[in-house]
């Protein structure tokens, strides 16, 4: 009996990821990585989990450098970032579009844009509304209390496991520049779908001076998420004191089981962002063109890949309007599709459901097709998928009352139209779960340095030590 | 009777059914597969809409079949809020999209539950059947009178093959703990007794209730309140209190059912039950001090279903085997599933599940969006098939299975297509760690257990 086995017809390309170690850039191909939802392999060297971890008997490299000095060498990294000859930068692209889901000059728009979060005034701003005393980064803070008692606090600085998410590469550049404001120790594990930025950033830094401080605490590595024989080893309180990780389920899970007493969990959950327009977008043609425009641009913030990026629109209309108002988002939304070149065919059960529903044609109504071209789906209740790749679900309401009822704990942002509404309902958004209410068309933007995820991150990141030093007589 | 598909499906009770080589059969399953979507795409409106997306109107190639055959969660598409919300008129509705035969008016307007619901529907002729979704949606799968009356000839037919065991009505049934009551599983169950057990000895069942769909899905229901946010704390801890009674009485049924094997251990036995049931009832004899020697030397095992993530050692056929003294060359095994009509009995000899000719079995990519280039040999990926015999529901279905199908002879002589025993789900194997930002309230709702 002959065995043939027979490869998929297109032979897998296999693309080189570095990894950097506290200041070191490391080739090599010992080990292969699958990143599975896009069909590619890549290689990596073999982990030195030695090489990865600060010991605790050496305070970390960054403690002693000032704050403004930090910053200046960010500002310094944005500017090489920018700079369209930066080699790392380009290679970083090229082999980034064999992995993406997001097609290149998406890509390279984002690198570009997440550069310009390494700004000094945008740096200050971030660590002065993080902390009431921005001084404790650099040195011991005297206080007392009414008591006589005193004592010096300082934001120590920690050591920090950051899980990086594969999403969205500007997450990289704020992770960097994050963890170089508390000056910590860092170890970035990377995604399957993005096992490149962040190592690209770390280079052009090193490129600037490749024994500063900066430099020395950074390190860019990637195993595969779960990998037992990694994360059993590296996820103890000896060698970090928190990991922050982006995501939920499994991701999530994975990391739980290794919590416990000095090692601590900042988590960036996943969201589901949505949109909340109200009857007034009905007052003439011109304002219901103008709401279906801005739910449109919240929709397709980055292609709907992030989690600002709005999934579900609660709209206060009757079928009918609801209908007039489907017609013009899916106007929009398909054209802004087609404007950015991506034409991902939708994932099959998606597909499925979809259709579904078109058949189900009283209950629901489907504009456009599921051939990720864009597409809005009409119903008197959220549907039970989760809308991805320029796909929303208008869901029609008799009173934007009623839509709070479908804020959970998993809801980010809400888009709300018209802005004077707001108001009244942001305590109750806030009490079903959201944490954060914008006008609609601005789900992007946010006031600098405000809070992510229900906390002020960089505050929670750091080591908080206190020095008591005796009482003071009365 | 001069169809391709009437052609295929007469081989059902052929001795030989499993020696036509996929040369021999290629022309007239293609044949069959291009008479299916003739009669059908008028009929379901699922297929309909493929068939116009991909632009098929005719299978001239095992290729033009692939944009038609349905992912196994095109059965879990219907909206979750018709079952959570007891909609019967809508899921009916939906089931009516996936179905050749138009689902008549059923009375709803007095429903006492999903299973009343299922009850009615029965009574229509139509048959649903529903996998056990513990985590997410369950799959409603409908299904014809026809269906049924193929299931119980094929399930027979399968075990005889694939255990070597005659349908001589001589054996005492004994059943291992509780299977789902759903259409399929009951026929089944009583076809098997009608061929195999011995009408003067009464059927052992474990003292368990049936597990109802509206049992199964329950938990989908009340998964779907906590994410709402609508879950009262008493009704998850009530929720939790019955759980653990049911796996107590699981426990006790395991007791019960290992006292009964012992005390008719030298009568001929015919042992049914999941590799989980069957373990820990094989433990439960050991325990009590019997095993291989005290029991009937031809008694035969009758596995359905997989693993389903059961915990077990690795040695734990073996160890069923030795328990209940079944012979060496009666280790049957069966690949199927929920979403087909017909089983891939595994053979003795060669240990490979063999493909009958009236299921048309196809490898893909692993996205499931083309078909391997495949004439001989062995190749790997995942699996599709399409079930000829199939009449109550679209044939074409895509798995979750990753399989590997040789279309040479297998070692015990039978020349068709077999697949080899090394299934895989690609749910189980090693996964992405693709993480982001973005995501849905199911990852803030704790398991239920």
């Amino acid at each position: 009996m002959t065995v043939s086995r027979t490869r998929p017809p297109s032979a897998e390309p296999v693309v080189t990821a570095p990894f950097f170690q506290r200041g070191d850039v490391v080739e090599g191909n010992d080990t292969v990585h699958r990143s599975r939802d896009l069909g590619v392999a890549f290689a990596t060297p073999r982990l030195a989990m030695d090489r990865i971890v600060h010991p605790r008997d050496e305070v970390p490299p960054l403690l002693d450098v000032p704050l403004a000095e930090i910053i200046d060498f960010l500002v310094e990294t944005g500017a090489r970032l920018r700079d369209p000859g930066n080699p790392f930068v380009r290679d970083c692209v090229d082999r980034m579009s064999a992995t993406h889901v997001l097609p290149r000059q998406v890509l390279e728009a984002q690198v570009a844009g997440a550069a310009s979060y390494l700004d000094g005034r945008l740096l200050r701003t971030v660590v002065e509304q993080n902390f009431p005393d921005p001084a404790a980064l650099d040195g011991w803070i005297p206080k007392q209390d009414h008591t006589g008692r005193r004592s010096y606090v300082r934001a120590f600085a920690p050591r920090l496991i950051h899980v990086l998410p594969g999403n969205s590469p500007g997450v990289a550049v704020k992770s960097i520049a994050q963890g170089a404001l508390v000056k910590g120790v860092n170890l970035f594990k990377m995604s399957s779908s993005d096992p490149f930025t962040t190592v690209a950033i770390l280079r052009t830094m090193a490129a600037i001076d490749p024994g500063h401080p900066v430099v020395r605490s950074m390190s860019a590595v990637y195993w595969r998420g779960g990998d037992d024989t990694v994360e059993r080893v590296l996820y103890r309180p000896q060698y970090f004191d928190k990991i922050v990780a982006w995501g939920g389920g499994d991701a999530i899970d994975n990391v739980i089981k290794y919590l416990g007493p000095g090692f601590q969990l900042v988590s960036f959950d996943p969201k589901t962002s949505i949109s909340m327009v109200g009857r007034e977008a009905f007052a003439s043609d011109e304002t219901l063109d103008l709401a279906a425009g801005l739910a449109a641009s919240d929709v397709m913030v980055l292609n709907q890949e992030a989690c600002v990026a709005s999934r579900f629109v609660y709209l206060e209309a009757d079928r009918a309007g609801a209908d007039r108002f489907c017609a013009r988002l899916h106007a929009h939304i398909a054209a802004k599709a087609a404007a950015s070149g991506d034409a991902r065919p939708l994932d099959r059960d998606l597909r499925e459901q979809i259709d579904t529903l078109a058949m189900l044609d009283d209950e629901f109504r489907v504009w456009g097709r599921t051939d990720g071209t864009g597409l809005v789906i009409r119903s008197d209740e959220p549907v039970d998928f989760h809308p991805i790749n320029k796909v929303v679900n208008v869901v029609r309401v008799d009173s934007l009352d009623h839509a709070v009822g479908f804020v959970n704990v998993a809801t980010q942002t809400v888009g709300f139209y018209p802005f004077d509404r707001t108001a009244d309902y942001r305590d109750r958004l806030a009490s079903c779960g959201a944490q954060r209410v914008v006008r609609l068309g601005e789900a992007g933007p946010s006031t600098i340095g405000n809070p992510h995820d229900a906390m002020y991150p960089l505050h929670r990141f750091v080591h908080w030590m206190a020095h008591e030093d005796g009482t003071v007589p009365p | 009777m001069s169809s391709a598909v009437e052609k295929l499906l007469r081989l059902a009770d052929a001795p030989d059914r499993f020696d036509h080589s996929h040369a021999d059969l290629r022309e007239t399953q293609l044949a069959a597969l291009d008479e299916r979507l003739r009669e059908r795409r008028g009929r379901i409106a699922l297929l309909a809409r493929r068939a116009e997306d991909a632009g098929v109107g005719e299978i001239r190639d095992r290729a033009d079949m692939v944009p038609l055959l349905f992912p196994h969660t095109a059965y879990k598409s219907y909206p979750e809020s018709f079952l959570t919300e007891e909609r019967w008129d809508r899921l009916g509705k939906w089931l009516g999209t996936v179905s050749p035969y138009p689902i008549g008016p059923v009375d709803t307007s007095d429903v006492a539950g999903i299973d009343d619901w299922i009850a009615r529907l029965e009574a229509a002729g139509h048959y649903v059947s529903c996998s056990s979704g513990t985590t997410g949606k369950s799959a409603l799968l409908i299904a014809s009178e026809r269906d049924m009356d193929w299931t119980r000839k094929d399930t027979v037919n399968v075990f005889s093959w694939g255990s070597g065991v005659r349908p001589a009505r001589d054996r005492r049934m004994i059943g291992l703990g509780a299977t789902a009551a759903v259409p399929k599983n009951v026929i089944t169950a009583q076809a098997q007794e009608a061929a195999f057990g011995d009408p003067a000895r009464e059927r052992f069942r474990p003292p368990l209730p049936p597990i109802t769909v509206g049992s199964l899905t329950r938990t989908v229901v009340l998964r779907k309140k906590i994410a709402d946010g609508t879950a009262r704390p008493e009704e998850i801890a009530d929720f939790e209190r019955t759980s653990q009674e049911r796996r107590r009485a699981v426990d006790e049924a395991v007791t019960a059912t290992a006292e009964a094997l012992v005390r008719h251990r030298e009568e001929k036995l015919y042992i049914a039950g999941m590799w989980n049931s069957l373990y820990q009832v094989a433990r439960a004899v050991r325990d009590m001090g019997y095993a291989a020697a005290d029991f009937h030397p031809d008694n035969c095992v009758y596995v359905g279903g997989g693993l389903k993530r059961a915990q077990l050692p690795d040695d734990y056929q073996e160890y069923v085997h030795r328990t209940f003294n079944i012979p060496a060359e009666r280790d049957f095994q069966n690949y199927s599933m929920q979403e087909l009509n017909s089983g891939m009995p595994k053979c003795r000899k060669g240990g490979r599940y063999h493909v009958p000719p009236w299921v048309v079995p196809f490898v893909l990519d692993e996205p499931g969006d083309a078909l391997l280039p495949h004439e001989r040999g062995e190749v790997q990926g995942r699996a599709a098939f399409f079930d000829l015999s199939l009449d109550g529901r679209w044939g074409g279905v895509i798995t979750g299975d990753r399989i590997s199908l040789d279309l040479d002879p297998c070692a015990c002589g039978a020349g068709g297509p077999t697949v080899r025993d090394d299934i895989a789900r690609y749910a189980d194997l090693a996964g992405d760690d693709k993480i982001g930002c973005a995501g849905t309230v199911d990852a803030y709702v704790r398991g239920l257990s």
